[in-house]
């Protein structure tokens, strides 16, 4: 089975996660992304990242698996027309310099659309290339900070919460539609055009529903795990170390099947539960009693038991878990990468298709794996003006 | 101009928030999106949050349906599926989350759906998918949150430290659905694209799938032998500080953005010993600088520390209200907001989309329709 978007190239300049993560999307859904990196200032994942707390460099397959890569110092303009050449046989090209830099270096749109009029240029940057803050740097926690998500996340008498990875993965999966979106318009009238993504838009538009009531004059505040509408909704503490099981009763009858699954028949008739809204009244002394039931079970043995029963009980799954997870594997979603001779646990697919396939070619790519392959055979460099190129540090 | 994706027509059947999410991404890229609900309508216009003196009281499905249209079908009868074919005869993408074990009565068996309709693109969104052994399960917003990875490692940073043996806490909304909705949109153009080639087929999207790609970072972290928690998977310093009148967040990952930071915050001469200008040693020593950079920030105010760090060159932001995003003049400068007005004639601004078209720009062509409120356009493309 071919790809969905088999035959797509991608000249990603990205960085970081959110651009990386964007680009890896769509080689995950079969493009040909070619990663342009540099010996001169190397990916954020080819070296140690204490503000994090590691310390060694890591394979990132999560935000490059699939890619190919290959070397350009941008600061030599032969190889900025290196990269001309690379955006001309290209589809999209996708960058996540702050605003400006691209113009700088002389790879901004204005010029690539000059080199190739119908590519498809997905521009990814804290606040968005126009307005008061353009040029302000930001990461994952900032962007969630400024967009509102991060202000209503959080117990209801603690403080705000950073969203993390998380918050980076969802700007590139936006820029990952968004880019799409334009390539299917393009195959209709032919016209390229630029794509502007702002990270802190992203997380704000998470919290639309949120904007809609501050604009009727409601002030939306953090609410821990609490919902408005089900009651037991929370996260209780299971058997075993910092193992958790998310419980979401969302009527009736889901109520009465968890009260005798408690082997609380009674607490069904009780004045203080009978109603879902009896239930949000008493809502502390209700997930007092069902932390009661869940702290001597095992996670998953109790999400099976409730879910038999129709009430959505996820547990709280961590890394490990979900590496090692049945159902994940079944899909493909997890597979094992041999890295290094020894098998890695990656994410092997986003989606399933009936007629397409999705997923890994390859793991990540090693700084400037790819150059004979992309300068030689694609760019029809000869051998011996690569070599040179690499002496004189433009293929660097 | 009209959008990226105008001349495609979509029909949404969305009990949940993904994929009315995967539906908003369409329909404000153009797409003519009909929301085809059940007799009394779509479980999406009673989900909080609410606006209880509104004409449409859900404030999610203002935000979901805005700029679509409604069909009612009742799938359970001949006469609701033979309607609901006749709209599936001119459509290009079907958005569907009714459970698998609920489709073929309804005429949603993806098997018929492509023998006959085989141009259609069927985006399946799910919980946990439409394959495997757990496709039968359940999921809230909140089991989908933790089923993915990203519910264990919520929260970190000062929340888990003020509050260390509390559950969890969920991310606010429907975040893991609207992941779940977001790469169902995705797979659906990709899919387009590749029509030419394989016609319609069935596109099977699970929203733990997307959660648990987009926290990959946790499996990377595992397989390098670190299993993150909340607690181990703070930052080492910087992160949530309080000042006198709210908070901010402060991330420096770069030794020109620290040395901003000690620019910034040093008044008090707490780092001009250089001890800390080894990025390592401040790794090590990161609850130390927290106590200062804690104390520095309760001697100030928001907007002074957040404008006095931006000229400095520091990542540095405010903790934004709904409100104060809805007020901010530079999310308003680039049209971030759509006015949208309600059957009352009530009108009030409406997040737009994340994302700016140069040649095809996003708009919201109304408000959320009123049930079988019918719009449906002609298809150009």
């Amino acid at each position: 089975m071919s790809k969905p978007l088999e035959g797509v190239r991608v000249a990603d300049f990205t960085m970081h996660a959110a651009g990386p993560f964007c680009a890896h999307v769509l080689s995950l859904l079969g493009a040909e992304v070619i990663k342009v990196e540099s010996a001169m200032r190397l990916d954020i994942f080819r070296r140690p990242h204490p503000v994090y707390g590691r310390m060694d460099v890591s394979p990132f397959e999560q935000v490059a698996a699939n890619k190919l890569s290959v070397t350009l110092n941008l600061k030599e303009p032969r190889a900025v027309e290196l990269a001309k050449r690379l955006v001309a046989i290209s589809d999209l090209a996708i960058e996540s310099f702050r605003p400006g830099v691209m113009e700088r270096l002389g790879l901004g749109y204005e010029e690539l659309s000059r080199v190739k009029p119908e590519i498809v240029m997905l521009s990814i940057s804290a606040f968005g290339q126009t307005g008061l803050d353009r040029s302000y740097p930001g990461y994952a926690p900032l962007f969630g900070a400024a967009g509102g998500l991060g202000y209503l996340t959080g117990y209801s008498d603690g403080p705000p919460v950073e969203i993390r990875h998380v918050m980076d993965h969802s700007v590139g999966m936006t820029g990952a539609f968004a880019a799409l979106a334009a390539l299917l318009r393009r195959r209709y009238d032919g016209r390229g055009q630029h794509v502007d993504l702002a990270a802190c838009e992203v997380a704000s538009a998470l919290i639309g529903d949120a904007l809609v009531a501050a604009a009727f004059g409601e002030e939306p505040a953090r609410c821990g795990n609490a919902s408005e509408t089900m009651a037991p909704h929370n996260v209780y503490p299971c058997r075993g170390t910092d193992a958790w099981l998310s419980i979401a009763v969302s009527n009736e009858a889901e109520w009465r099947a968890l009260a005798s699954v408690m082997g609380r028949t009674e607490l069904a008739a009780d004045p203080r539960f009978r109603t879902c809204e009896d239930r949000l009244k008493n809502v502390a002394v209700l997930d007092e009693i069902v932390a009661a039931w869940t702290s001597s079970r095992d996670a998953d043995d109790a999400a099976r038991e409730l879910q038999a029963l129709g009430i959505s009980a996820v547990p709280s799954w961590n890394a490990a878990q979900l590496a090692n997870d049945v159902h994940l594997r079944a899909r493909g979603t997890i597979v094992d990468l041999e890295v290094d001779g020894a098998p890695r646990a990656v994410v092997g697919s986003l989606v399933r298709f009936s007629k397409s396939s999705c997923g890994l070619r390859s793991g990540t790519p090693a700084l400037g794996e790819h150059n004979d392959y992309v300068f030689g055979d694609l760019l029809g460099i000869s051998r011996d003006k690569r070599r040179l190129l690499e002496r004189e540090r433009v293929i660097y | 101009m009209t959008g990226a994706l105008a001349g495609l027509r979509v029909l949404e059947r969305s009990s949940g928030a993904a994929a009315a999410y995967a539906g908003r991404l369409f329909a404000v890229c153009g797409a003519d999106v009909t929301l085809v609900e059940p007799p009394g309508g779509t479980q999406l216009r009673r989900e909080p949050p609410f606006v209880p003196n509104a004409a449409e009281p859900s404030a999610l499905f203002t935000y979901l349906a805005a700029g679509k249209s409604s069909s009612v079908c009742d799938l359970a009868t001949a006469a609701g599926r033979a309607g609901f074919d006749a709209m599936l005869a001119t459509t290009d993408v079907l958005f569907d989350d009714t459970p698998v074990g609920e489709r073929a009565a309804l005429g949603l068996d993806p098997q018929r759906i492509a023998r006959d309709f085989p141009a259609v693109v069927f985006v399946s969104i799910l919980p946990f998918g439409a394959f495997g052994p757990r496709a039968d399960w359940r999921a809230t917003e909140l089991g989908s949150l933790h089923s993915g990875g990203e519910g264990y490692l919520t929260p970190n940073g000062l929340a888990i430290e003020r509050h260390p043996d509390r559950p969890p806490v969920k991310i606010y909304g429907q975040f893991a659905n609207f992941q779940g909705g977001t790469a169902a949109a995705t797979a659906a153009i990709a899919a387009l694209i590749a029509r030419p080639r394989e016609k319609g087929q069935f596109v099977d999207v699970s929203v733990q799938d997307a959660n648990v790609t987009e926290s990959a970072i946790a499996l990377q972290r595992w397989a390098d032998g670190v299993l993150e928690t909340r607690a181990t998977r703070s930052f080492r310093y910087g992160g949530v500080l309080e000042c006198q009148d709210g908070e901010i967040e402060v991330l420096t990952l770069e030794q020109h953005q620290w040395e901003a930071l000690v620019q910034l915050s040093g008044e008090s001469g707490w780092a001009d010993s250089g001890d800390f200008d080894d990025s390592l040693e401040r790794s090590r020593r990161g609850a130390e600088i927290n106590r200062h950079l804690r104390a520095w920030a309760k001697r100030n105010r928001v907007d002074e520390v957040v404008r006095r760090g931006r000229e400095l060159g520091v990542p540095i932001v405010r903790y934004a209200s709904p409100g104060e995003v809805l007020g901010d003049v530079r999310a308003r400068a680039r049209g971030l907001f759509a006015n949208v007005t309600l059957a009352d004639e009530t009108a009030f601004p409406v997040l737009l989309a994340p994302f700016q078209f140069s040649a095809t720009p996003a708009a919201l062509r109304s408000a959320p329709p009123k049930l079988d409120e019918r719009r449906r356009e002609p298809a150009h493309v």
